[in-house]
């Protein structure tokens, strides 16, 4: 029983950052059509950029705070400058130049940051190793708890600014018809530009938390969280917040009760493998996603 | 500007021409080069073959695909496995991987009859990832070595080719590579291309442009899809075979047994040009180039290359294939192919044979 909840919890923490991940490749889903490959890629660039500040002096949680800037600005910047353009060329060409960012990025980040000894990352929160309380007989850590905290809060800030702010409407609206959107009178092109903002800054919160958890910091950081999120929001369905979230936490959970309770079999390293294969499973039956919707074409 | 009729002697002459030329680079490069150089035009055959097969898939019937380095590491593995704990002729390991791959291939396509477009492109990076993971998995080191993989993959004797005559020691090796990569891919062009032209290329390119007008003219859509990832799987999985022939080592973390190799077969493919015969060629030459010469970037080049990275003691290699792959995208979107077919379009026009004039005609 403690076992069981034990799992139950780490996995929820843990599935809570890859629900927040999953819900930037959904927002830039559902704005722009597209699967955003450097997604994570940028969450770690921005990480980097946390970090830069906070060796400048600046306290942690007001580095968190540029890096998320920094983060919106970067979103933001590569939608108006190449994803825009390419897109207007060829739709396969936003994968492609996504892929490209994925390489360059990464590349990037090694170059400036790399040569360094690895980076220290503090955490946001208390992590000395007694820094804990025990509720059933389960450790329930402070970073765990915190990280699940921030991730809840800003998804309820999200679906605030999705179901009750104008600007929410107006992502909703060119989420299901750009043309239509345009005719009243949205300003399309700064919808799209911010909804690649808002997910570059989500991701980037959610790279200083990661990046606290491991402890160090290196351009291989957000490769693992993002082939997570990528599974939540499959799992998901691309077009819904709520299912992103949902099946961010179900693979959290799973993945701890799998390694938990079958530590020979799979233990540590297929911990990835166990949400990649029930992904693999789930769209057999269900093609969209557990809550997507049914893409209907007209001929 | 000149206009060349197709079919007629000139264009023949042109075409004898061409194939003189690239025959004339093939033959020269292993009896002239260092046996790094030819190391490099291997590795590039290599990744060529590996592109060609992705671009069946992709280029030709526009199912997103970045899971093709798994069959790569497959045809690898079943190589290295087969030689060394089985004592197989290398020459067998070809079809057996092949076999294996089509197999694999088909049963991947399954879900893909279902999914489409940004669904498939992450179930195929599900399977680039699971690969190593599988592969490293403590339950199977029994037979793949687990985290260190399988090296010194050794085949003993070199067939002594007609030509060629004997081929001895490191060099010898390295020559008797480059022929095989080079046989390989000639295969595997001819197969693409009896695929592309033939009725089945149709349909594929049919799926792509539309796939509802394809279904309603008559196109088995199921058919289709499973059998081209199936044949793209066992070509691919032909290059994991030579990559292993050739350097004797296969390892999880290898080069294009992970992830990153499926994205070096998109790029060379997108850079080459995507849903063309020729792209990958152009493109694996380039990438392999570009690879190689970019490597040595950083604080030891002087001039405008050590202006722009001489701050940085890391190869600036993977950040310049990221810029060049914008920069083609924007510049050329159908690749160096169709940038070469445009400029060349300014100097000679071939013009096609009116439709049905070569129809034997009947005596009235």
């Amino acid at each position: 029983m403690e076992r069981l909840l034990q799992y139950v919890f780490d996995g929820l923490s843990l599935g809570s950052i890859y629900a927040l991940l999953a819900l930037g490749l959904v927002v830039v889903f559902r704005g722009t059509g597209h699967l955003n490959f450097a997604q994570g890629e940028m969450a770690m660039i921005c990480t980097f950029f946390t970090w830069q500040f906070h060796a400048w002096g600046l306290p942690l949680v007001v580095s968190v705070l540029l890096g998320m800037v920094a983060g919106f600005v970067l979103g933001a910047g590569v939608e108006v400058s190449l994803i825009r353009r390419v897109a207007k060329k060829s739709e396969a060409g936003v994968f492609v130049v996504s892929i490209a960012m994925f390489l360059g990025f990464n590349s990037l980040a090694g170059m400036i940051w790399g040569n360094l000894p690895p980076e220290e990352m503090p955490s946001l929160f208390p992590d000395e190793p007694d820094d804990f309380v025990k509720i059933f007989g389960a450790v329930w850590r402070y970073e765990y708890i915190g990280i699940m905290i921030v991730a809840l809060l800003l998804m309820g800030l999200l679906f605030l600014l999705f179901a009750k702010t104008k600007f929410g409407l107006a992502m909703r609206a060119v989420a299901s018809n750009p043309e239509s959107a345009r005719l009243v009178g949205i300003p399309t092109g700064v919808v799209l530009a911010a909804s690649w903002g808002i997910a570059a800054a989500m991701g980037a919160l959610s790279g200083a938390m990661v990046g606290g958890l491991a402890g160090e910091l290196t351009s291989l950081l957000m490769f693992t969280p993002f082939i997570y999120a990528s599974a939540s929001a499959t799992l998901g369905g691309f077009d819904s917040p709520g299912g992103a979230v949902i099946a961010g936490l179900l693979i959290g959970v799973g993945e701890q009760l799998a390694a938990g309770y079958a530590p020979g079999w799979i233990g540590q390293e297929l911990r990835l493998g166990v949400a990649l294969v029930t992904i693999f499973v789930v769209l057999l039956f269900k093609p969209s996603g557990l809550f997507g919707s049914t893409k209907v074409e007209r001929v | 500007m000149v206009k060349v009729n197709q079919g007629s002697p000139q264009h023949w002459a042109l075409r004898t021409l061409g194939v003189a030329l690239i025959a004339l680079v093939v033959v020269w490069v292993p009896t002239q080069m260092s046996t790094s150089r030819i190391g490099q035009f291997s590795d590039a055959f290599v990744l060529i073959i590996a592109a060609m097969s992705l671009n069946l898939v992709l280029g030709f019937t526009g199912q997103i695909s970045i899971g093709h380095s798994a069959f790569f590491g497959i045809g690898g593995y079943t190589a290295a496995i087969l030689i060394k704990d089985h004592g197989w002729s290398p020459g067998y390991t070809f079809y057996a991987a092949a076999v294996i791959a089509f197999v694999v291939g088909c049963l991947i396509a399954l879900p893909a009859l279902r999914i489409k477009g940004i669904y498939l492109a992450l179930v195929t990076l599900a399977v680039a990832v699971l690969f190593p993971t599988l592969v490293k998995w403590k339950k199977l080191a029994w037979l793949t070595d687990g985290a260190k993989g399988i090296d010194s993959v050794r085949y003993d004797e070199i067939p002594v080719w007609p030509i060629l005559g004997e081929l001895k020691g490191r060099d010898g090796r390295a020559v008797f590579a480059y022929w095989l990569a080079f046989v390989l891919l000639v295969i595997t062009y001819l197969v693409c291309r009896g695929l592309v032209k033939s009725r089945f290329g149709r349909s594929l390119v049919a799926i792509r442009d539309n796939e509802t007008a394809a279904a309603v003219m008559g196109v088995n859509l199921t058919v289709t899809k499973v059998l081209v990832f199936g044949a793209s799987a066992a070509l691919c999985a032909l290059a994991g075979v030579l990559s292993t022939l050739r350097t004797g080592v296969i390892t999880p973390e290898g080069q294009y047994v992970t992830l990153l190799g499926s994205i070096v077969f998109l790029l060379i493919m997108v850079v080459g040009g995507a849903g063309t015969l020729w792209g990958p060629i152009v493109g694996g030459l380039v990438y392999v180039w570009l690879d190689n010469t970019t490597r040595g970037f950083g604080s030891e080049s002087d001039g405008v290359i050590g202006f722009l990275f001489g701050w940085s003691d890391q190869s600036p290699a993977t950040l310049i294939l990221g810029l060049a792959l914008v920069i083609i995208m924007f510049a050329a979107p159908y690749g160096l192919v169709g940038l070469i077919k445009r400029l060349w379009a300014k100097v000679v026009i071939v013009v096609p044979k009116p439709a049905g004039t070569s129809l034997p005609t009947t005596g009235h």
